[in-house]
């Protein structure tokens, strides 16, 4: 990587806004994979933080029900401990648009570092 | 176990943002079991403490509520022409609706949505914001049930004049000295012309032997408010001298239809010299309801152009809930 594409996207550049765009269909694909085995938010918040990656709690649960909706994943409450738990599981078809999106997501990867490379020899 | 007090506020207040969704209690079991939960895994407890830290973790009840609501949209962006062109169309009717209602001193109704009382002059100036709003709150209305629907209804797209693009585009032209100069001259003999006859409507151009079209009376009136309008024109265009903003083309306006209201709201009856045996006052203010309409079009021009730049400078500020934790 070139000192031009550190200076655009280094920490000290408030990418804000940009953030929110790229990481919304990042969490989608990220969620799919946590979810090989059953799991509850708090679980999944748990994980990701100990692979030092804060899952926002206010913004995994909206896109919970939002996969939900769209028939990728199943969900359903757990009372046989004190505390109620919301076991989420993905479904068959959830599998299949995981298989697609990762395929994807590994082919712009593909394309990005090829794009990166032929920057830094210009 | 009694839930916390403040789990209890915190649930409530996204409640109320996350309106009536049938979804709604399905959410907030879902929050509050997630609270509770991490209450319990991080802190020794579960009390009012350990909530109180773990409910302003999760953020305020409406950033909470909003990303629930991400998908749901009132009004479709699709439809947001379709806002403002509709209310552009409904409210240039009602316009003409007032100020026939206001021309004829009656009442008029087109049922079931607007009435127009039978209103005075003055009256009339108050009428036209608050008929605007309505207007876009009808259209809004409509349009919110349009896209609750769901349904790829295709509106019509009625062609328009008045395109709100172009009033939003509008360029603001530095003034020019010599304009200023001739609209002075003009105006410096209007003046002369008013001391010399008493009057600025004739009814033959014959300088030696002026005939003035009205009564004395009307020609006071119409005279005094014509150079009145005129007078705000070149005083406003002269301030743009100095300053370019909108405000001055919005002050403006409004001092002209202040004129205006005044006028029409002066009873001249029999105003015509050579008809005084008729009461063609209905004449004269129909003449200036015109005027009134186009400097109102002016009017709302500079109202959108100042909501629009208003709005752009708000939705350019930084955005806030970015948190730099990664």
């Amino acid at each position: 990587m070139n000192d031009k594409t550190e200076e655009v996207i280094g920490m000290e550049t408030d990418i804000g806004p940009f953030e929110t765009e790229m990481n919304r269909g990042f969490l989608q694909v990220l969620v799919l994979v946590l979810l090989e085995k059953d799991m509850y938010g708090y679980a999944m918040v748990k994980v990701m933080e100990g692979k030092k990656y804060a899952l926002e709690e206010n913004t995994l649960y909206p896109l919970l029900r939002r996969l939900e909706k769209k028939g990728l994943i199943e969900s359903k409450w757990d009372i046989t401990e004190d505390r109620p738990r919301k076991f989420y599981t993905i479904t068959k078809n959830g599998r299949k648009v995981r298989a697609g999106l990762l395929k994807m997501w590994q082919q712009q990867n593909a394309i990005m570092n090829r794009l990166l490379k032929e920057n830094a020899n210009v | 176990m009694q839930m916390s007090k403040r789990l209890e506020t915190y649930l409530e207040e996204i409640s109320r943002y996350l309106g009536t969704g049938q979804e709604k209690q399905e959410i907030l079991t879902e929050i509050k079991s997630h609270i509770l939960e991490k209450a319990g895994q991080e802190y020794a407890e579960v009390t009012e403490e350990s909530i109180e830290h773990v409910v302003e973790a999760y953020g305020s009840p409406r950033q909470v509520a909003e990303k629930y609501l991400e998908d749901s949209q009132i009004i479709a962006p699709a439809l947001k022409g379709h806002l403002l062109r509709y209310t552009t169309i409904l409210f240039a009717f009602h316009l003409g609706l007032i100020a026939l209602s206001s021309i004829l001193k009656t009442s008029m109704a087109v049922l079931p949505f607007l009435y127009i009382p039978e209103i005075d002059s003055f009256q009339t100036l108050f009428t036209i914001p608050m008929a605007f709003f309505f207007d876009l709150g009808l259209v809004g209305f409509i349009l919110y049930f349009v896209t609750q629907s769901r349904k790829d209804i295709r509106l019509p797209w009625p062609k328009l004049t008045l395109d709100w693009q172009k009033i939003r585009e509008r360029k603001r032209s530095k003034p020019k000295l010599f304009l200023l100069f001739l609209m002075l001259l003009g105006y410096g003999f209007l003046i002369w012309l008013y001391w010399r006859s008493g009057t600025l409507f004739f009814k033959t151009i014959d300088f030696q032997n002026p005939r003035s079209l009205l009564t004395p009376d009307a020609s006071t009136w119409y005279s005094l408010g014509l150079l009145g309008l005129l007078g705000i024109g070149i005083a406003a265009y002269t301030i743009k001298f100095f300053s370019l903003s909108e405000w001055v083309d919005l002050l403006r306006s409004a001092c002209q239809l202040a004129i205006l209201g005044i006028v029409i709201n002066r009873p001249i009856p029999n105003p015509f010299l050579d008809f005084t045996y008729l009461d063609l006052q209905i004449v004269a203010n129909a003449v200036i309801a015109v005027v009134a309409v186009f400097i109102s079009v002016d009017f709302l021009k500079s109202l959108v152009i100042l909501g629009t730049k208003a709005l752009k400078e708000k939705s350019s500020t930084p955005y806030e809930g970015f948190k730099k934790e990664r």
